[in-house]
């Protein structure tokens, strides 16, 4: 519903001497549109007006969009490269001098010249960040492999995205987060949520999300939290952290043996179907129970809802996809939607809520460690060549499969990598087991770390480059629904900022490799080539130009001719993305999560975030308004486990697993599970509950098990409780 | 398009505090929210709502003021005290029954919300409403509050908690539907 005949009266009567620049924020997968207001007379940016004309959000934001404009000339930004002189300073804010951009590329390359002459070329690494446009995403991948020539690249996603995309992988045949577009959503007849703190997470969703019951519509949501969204739920599935698998197979259980299923699409439409019955066979709503902790009757009456819901649509998170068997979560949910066939048709499908901007995007176009432009794959020699071809080296060229994100520390630890070059991510506070990534940090020979703040993760760093933020570069980004859309550069570069392309760009030049990267010349030079190079792979860009998505305001990949229009739903034709054309119903034995609770450490951790932070925290902490709503990170505790513990609301308590230990102030509140505690993950150094969880991954997506681990509290002698 | 009211529905709020941000962002406001969220029960449930200016027909702010300061716009949006006439006295502030009206102490002057009056004049949702990621408020024109008012009634014939003339100020423009709406509410299947 386009309104923009207000943005008219805003500029012209609010503010004048104002332009608007309509462009989306920076942070989660929704990637809501915003415009940004720029003073015409200093051309910078400051404020924010609502958008109305982005379907996704209607002009509505959450309070991180809202005050996301601040980041831009913030007093903290880094306005000249940074070298350090002190190495015995690695670690924190200290022993850094400003240099010329000169310096610190020249300086940049020959340490990397000579590594490479030293110990190989894949003594270096690159680590990403899905945060960035899809063009900085592609190009990163090419950096390493075409200019850095090692095969050690992969990104944050894996800590995000990557049991999502695992999993749908190997159900439907194509990672892309939504079968549906979000404008679905609220017409649907049946939510089913899994591992989602919408409400906190993505806000933006909530007001589909609430239009669902107040047409009469089921929400069913399942967290071991009593979530704002499932305050409000029909039923709320409050299960143990890490045991979703056996709450999932329960429900297929029950979908079967009820007879809510639909053969004539399970015949002809999927393969897997007699193995699975096998499986959740064992699966009673007693078992379920027994495992989960869900009351006998909630799960029976889940099953009965979403087996007659005339449509459905099943939507998971990180609580599923941060497990030691987050693959196998999300395709034991995804079989709910094949063994009933609510898949393939508007208002029913599945979707993962994506938890990075471009989180999308970000692993489409070839920054994973076996992965290449187009999702396709580097242990596939045709792959390759296609890719090689593109970028106009040998297929013998191209670098190997490297490692994942975690996996990745363990190599520098033992100095296989012996350099890393950092960009859009905040890993010393995101990783699982900080005090051993910590320390592969600081075992680097050298390290480059590009940001616009001086993150914790930069304060390792031999050399920091300034980066220009969202709002100072054009580009685009594909938000949760697998719908590309466009970044707008509305204010210069920075100080002396410089676009991740423009820098790598550079360094590649500089590395003798200049002659595959000079021809691109703008953020719009390279879409044309994701475009070339992603043409015929399974996520087709081909047919998505600049203009296309001003005119639709966003098209949905696959796009894969001029004339195509993208495709919002997918599977209309029942279609599915393996060979066959069919889908796959997974038969998924349970197994627990990797740690559980014994007596030395009787409680449940799992993690998560809150409304008011992003991510690693890096750029939401230093927003005021934000850090006033919630300035440190709290233990979420179960009254009934706080008298246990003799520890008060606000008291200060240590927290310890087996990897490592922090202290924080109590919350006490109901709205959690007695035998679990949660801390969000949002904060660095000291109070960083990373320092604690589990490194456990995921066989197939070497996603760390974040969300389960074996905890204890720790009472102080002195309690510390702080009055008034 | 015909008149426009807030509505709040209480029983979306997730605590986001969206409302608030947004409302620094407005004009004039010196980057200080003028609305407020409140946990109903914070050691039980995440259950918040918000706390907005009511914009109350006869509102005892503009009726406790001695000076006249606080103004009532045609559109019913009760305005931030006048520079020129507030005298500081914060009658405003004791006299509100719902805690809106603060209190400046460098500038010896009250403010408060006037419903984002520059916006909504022009037929622009106030910031709160237009960013509310929820739906707790809703800015909407009369004839779709008359249909939410039809389909969720409650079972004395009432529905909202501002509408009813024996409740604290009385009549309001804001309009707010109680938490629990829902539980009337037919089910598709």
């Amino acid at each position: 519903m386009p309104k923009d005949k207000f943005l008219k009266v805003i500029e012209n009567k609010i503010h004048p001497n104002e332009k608007l620049v309509s462009t989306h924020c920076c942070y989660c997968g929704m990637q809501c549109g915003m415009n940004l207001r720029v003073d015409t007379t200093t051309n910078k940016i400051i404020g924010v007006e609502p958008r109305y004309d982005f379907p996704v959000n209607l002009g509505k934001m959450c309070p991180k969009g809202v005050t996301a404009y601040q980041q831009v000339n913030h007093p903290d930004r880094i306005q000249l490269p940074l070298i350090r002189t002190d190495a015995s300073l690695k670690g924190t804010a200290e022993g850094f001098r400003e240099a010329s951009w000169e310096e610190a590329l020249d300086l940049i390359v020959s340490k990397f010249k000579e590594l490479q002459h030293n110990y190989g070329k894949d003594t270096l690494s690159v680590y990403s960040g899905v945060s960035m446009t899809n063009e900085k995403c592609y190009l990163t991948g090419k950096f390493a492999r075409v200019a850095l020539q090692t095969r050690y690249i992969d990104y944050n996603g894996r800590f995000c995205m990557s049991s999502a995309a695992a999993g749908l992988n190997r159900s439907l045949g194509i990672d892309r987060g939504s079968t549906i577009p979000w404008t679905d959503i609220h017409q649907t007849d049946c939510l089913f949520l899994a591992g989602s703190n919408a409400a906190e997470c993505h806000p933006t969703s909530m007001f589909r999300i609430w239009e669902v019951q107040n047409r009469g519509g089921y929400l069913i949501v399942a967290d071991p939290r009593e979530t704002p969204l499932a305050r409000r739920a029909d039923i709320h599935l409050d299960l143990r952290p890490g045991t979703d698998l056996a709450l999932a197979n329960g429900i297929v259980h029950l979908l079967i043996k009820n007879g809510h299923i639909d053969e004539d699409f399970i015949r002809n439409h999927t393969n897997g179907f007699e193995e699975t019955k096998e499986v959740v066979a064992t699966f009673t709503p007693e078992y379920v129970s027994e495992i989960t902790g869900v009351s006998v009757e909630k799960i029976v009456r889940t099953a009965d809802i979403f087996g007659r819901a005339p449509d459905a649509i099943v939507m998971f998170c990180r609580g599923v996809e941060q497990q030691s068997k987050g693959t196998d979560n999300v395709s034991a949910y995804t079989n709910m939607s094949l063994v009933t066939g609510k898949i393939g048709r508007p208002k029913s499908g599945v979707a993962t809520l994506t938890g990075q901007g471009n989180g999308q995007g970000g692993r489409e176009h070839g920054q994973k460690a076996d992965q290449l432009p187009g999702y396709r794959k580097l242990d596939n020699p045709e792959h390759v060549r296609e890719i090689a071809c593109a970028w106009g080296i040998s297929a013998e060229e191209m670098p190997q499969k490297g490692v994942s994100a975690y996996e990745m520390f363990q190599l520098m630890k033992d100095k296989t990598i012996r350099s890393l070059y950092l960009l859009c991510s905040n890993p010393v506070v995101s990783a699982p087991n900080l005090n051993h990534v910590r320390e592969s940090l600081k075992s680097l020979d050298f390290m480059v770390c590009c940001d616009f703040y001086l993150s914790e993760s930069a304060e390792y760093a031999d050399v920091v480059l300034p980066v220009t933020t969202w709002a100072e570069d054009d580009g685009t980004t594909t938000n949760l629904e697998g719908r590309i859309i466009r970044h707008r550069q509305a204010q210069d570069w920075f100080a002396e900022s410089k676009p991740d392309w423009w820098i790598q760009i550079e360094i590649a030049k500089r590395m003798g490799r200049g002659q595959f990267f000079t021809h691109l010349k703008s953020p719009q030079d390279i879409f044309n080539e994701i475009r070339q190079v992603s043409k015929g792979g399974v996520a087709d860009y081909y047919g998505v130009t600049y203009e296309k998505i001003d005119q639709n305001n966003g098209v949905f990949w696959p796009c894969r001719e001029e004339g195509d229009e993208g495709q919002p739903h997918l599977f209309l034709d029942k279609k599915f993305y393996h060979p066959d054309g069919k889908a796959k119903i997974c038969a998924l034995p349970y197994r627990p999560p990797a740690e559980e609770p014994d007596e030395e450490y009787p409680l449940r951790l799992t993690t998560g975030r809150v409304v008011f932070h992003y991510l690693s925290g890096n750029q939401t902490r230093r927003i005021p308004f934000l850090t006033d709503m919630y300035p440190d990170p709290l233990l979420e505790v179960h009254p009934k486990t706080a008298t246990r513990y003799g520890i008060e609301h606000d008291e200060l308590v240590t927290l310890k697993t087996r990897r490592g230990e922090a202290q924080y102030r109590v919350k006490v509140i109901e709205a959690i599970r007695e035998d679990t505690v949660f801390v969000p993950y949002h904060w660095g150094k000291a109070q960083s509950i990373n320092l604690l969880t589990n490194p456990a991954l995921d066989p197939y997506s070497k996603m760390p098990e974040f969300k389960a681990c074996a905890a204890k509290i720790i009472k102080h002698k002195h309690g510390g409780v702080r009055h008034g | 398009m015909g008149k426009q009211v807030l509505y709040i529905e209480m029983d979306n709020c997730i605590g986001c505090r969206s409302c608030l941000a947004a409302c620094t962002q407005c004009g004039g406001h010196d980057n200080r929210n003028r609305n407020y969220v409140l946990d109903v029960d914070p050691f039980i449930s995440r259950q918040t709502i918000p706390l907005m200016c009511l914009h109350c027909v006869n509102p005892a702010c503009a009726r406790s003021c001695p000076a006249q300061a606080i103004q009532i716009a045609d559109t019913g949006a009760v305005l931030s005290a006048l520079v020129e006439k507030c005298i500081g006295c914060q009658n405003c502030t004791i006299a509100c029954p719902y805690g809106i009206p603060k209190f400046d102490e460098e500038q010896n002057l009250m403010y408060k919300c006037d419903l984002c009056y520059d916006r909504t004049k022009e037929g622009i949702p106030p910031m709160c409403a237009s960013v509310c990621p929820t739906n707790t408020l809703q800015w909407i024109e009369e004839a779709e509050l008359e249909e939410k008012r039809a389909q969720i009634p409650l079972a004395n014939g009432k529905w909202t908690a501002s509408h009813d003339p024996d409740v604290l100020e009385g009549e309001t423009n804001v309009k707010i539907s109680l938490p629990g709406i829902l539980q009337g509410k037919q089910k598709l299947f």
